[in-house]
């Protein structure tokens, strides 16, 4: 029965709750409220975040957050290949929204920020890293990327001028800000932001999780098969061993 | 079998999510007023505000076409009634018609309104039987509106004072 409820519940977060949280992170990574009138505006995401997705996605497998082979196998049933390959699919796009969500919408910002993550990324690659300490990894990257985004830079745009706008104002006379130019948002914008990379974090602590019980599933059936081949022997070995004295008896 | 269903269910659950989020980021809606609206408009039961309507209908005959379109915008807020769109092109026209010249910028906005028109109408053709005005369709009105945004010789023509607004 407990065997029946863990495999339950593992389909239900494999199957249905990764995916609405991963979709979810999709639809309000993009999203932004606008500081006059409070309008949603919604920001596709830009060519450079589905750059570092792939790269990301990438450092998912060389991490073992996603193990390909266990997701992903030609003696699983299709359904179940189906399913996992959306959820991936779905993990992607979530990436690609969380980059999104923390990256400045324009101007030299946008590509310095751009800039670190793909070198971060990068570099990461060709690190060891286990799950648990690429996760570790990633909600400091995210984290940083926020506080940068939703909180130093809000700071410098906002339309009545925050203590950073008057820092910088000290520090880059005579500078122009053009080129650091970017949109002011509502600061709904950073609490929407939050939710969405706390979501996200959330999803691929569930993955690491579901990714365990996923090996956990394939090496209890393993051990079950093993199991019962075992016993079958054991019994026939049994029978042979009851029938053998008889038949030193008759002789 | 409880695992199959729940990847069957799953599926069609996060597919149609994920449909909605593309519909979502598509029509970019401002406000959850205008995604109630787009969601009316998709689900073919949206209907315009006709109060709104005969208000903004009233006040285009007393060629006060400005208030009109306001009174239209606002019965038709997610621009999704073709009709509607049909008579805020008619004010653009109305009102940037002039004897000796057209106000670009008008009728250029009219364009806008008469294509908004022509995609909601492009299955079922539109006639307006208005006694009121003497063009009826949107074909009619979107060629008068761009003729007046184009530049030619005839437009030095001093016998173009004569010609009547439709």
């Amino acid at each position: 029965m407990t065997v029946t409820n863990r495999s339950r519940n593992s389909s239900l977060v494999r199957f249905v709750l990764l995916p609405l949280f991963f979709l979810t992170v999709m639809l309000l990574g993009g999203l932004r409220i606008s500081a006059e009138g409070h309008a949603f505006i919604f920001v596709a995401p830009p060519l450079v975040t589905l750059v570092l997705a792939v790269l990301l996605m990438l450092l998912f497998v060389r991490g073992r957050l996603i193990e390909l082979k266990r997701w992903l196998a030609s003696d699983r049933p299709p359904l179940t290949n189906i399913s996992h390959g959306w959820m991936l699919l779905t993990l992607f796009f979530a990436s690609a929204q969380a980059f999104n969500s923390v990256l400045p919408e324009r101007g030299l910002l946008h590509w310095l920020f751009s800039f670190f993550f793909l070198w971060t990324l990068w570099n990461n690659q060709f690190s060891s890293f286990d799950a648990r300490r690429l996760l570790r990894s990633l909600t400091v990257l995210f984290g940083t990327a926020f506080v940068l985004k939703h909180i130093l830079l809000a700071s410098l745009y906002t339309p009545d001028g925050g203590w950073l706008k008057k820092v910088a104002g000290a520090l880059l006379q005579g500078v122009s800000l053009g080129t650091l130019d970017a949109p002011a948002f509502a600061p709904a914008t950073g609490y929407i932001s939050f939710f969405t990379l706390a979501l996200y974090v959330f999803g691929l602590l569930l993955l690491t999780f579901a990714s365990d019980d996923t090996i956990d599933e394939v090496v209890y059936t393993d051990r079950l098969a093993l199991r019962e081949s075992v016993q079958e022997k054991t019994l026939s070995t049994d029978y042979a061993d009851s029938r053998a004295p008889r038949n030193a008896d008759a002789l | 079998m409880k695992s199959k269903f729940i990847q069957i269910a799953g599926l069609a659950l996060t597919i149609a999510y994920a449909v909605f989020i593309i519909w979502i980021y598509a029509t970019e809606p401002r406000t959850f007023k205008e995604v109630a609206n787009s969601a009316e408009v998709a689900a073919g039961t949206y209907q315009i505000n006709q109060e709104k309507f005969d208000s903004g209908y009233s006040l285009f005959l007393r060629e006060q076409f400005r208030a009109a379109r306001d009174e239209w915008q606002r019965a038709d807020p997610a621009q999704g009634d073709a009709r509607t769109q049909f008579y805020i092109a008619y004010s653009f026209y109305r009102e940037g018609w002039g004897r000796v010249y057209y106000d670009q910028e008008l009728f250029k906005q009219g364009v806008e309104a008469a294509n908004r028109a022509a995609n909601l109408a492009s299955t079922v053709k539109l006639t307006v039987d208005d006694p009121n005005l003497q063009l009826h369709t949107i074909a009619e009105l979107k060629a008068e509106l761009e003729q007046g945004t184009e530049r030619s010789w005839s437009d030095v023509n001093p016998l173009k004072v004569l010609r009547t607004r439709k």
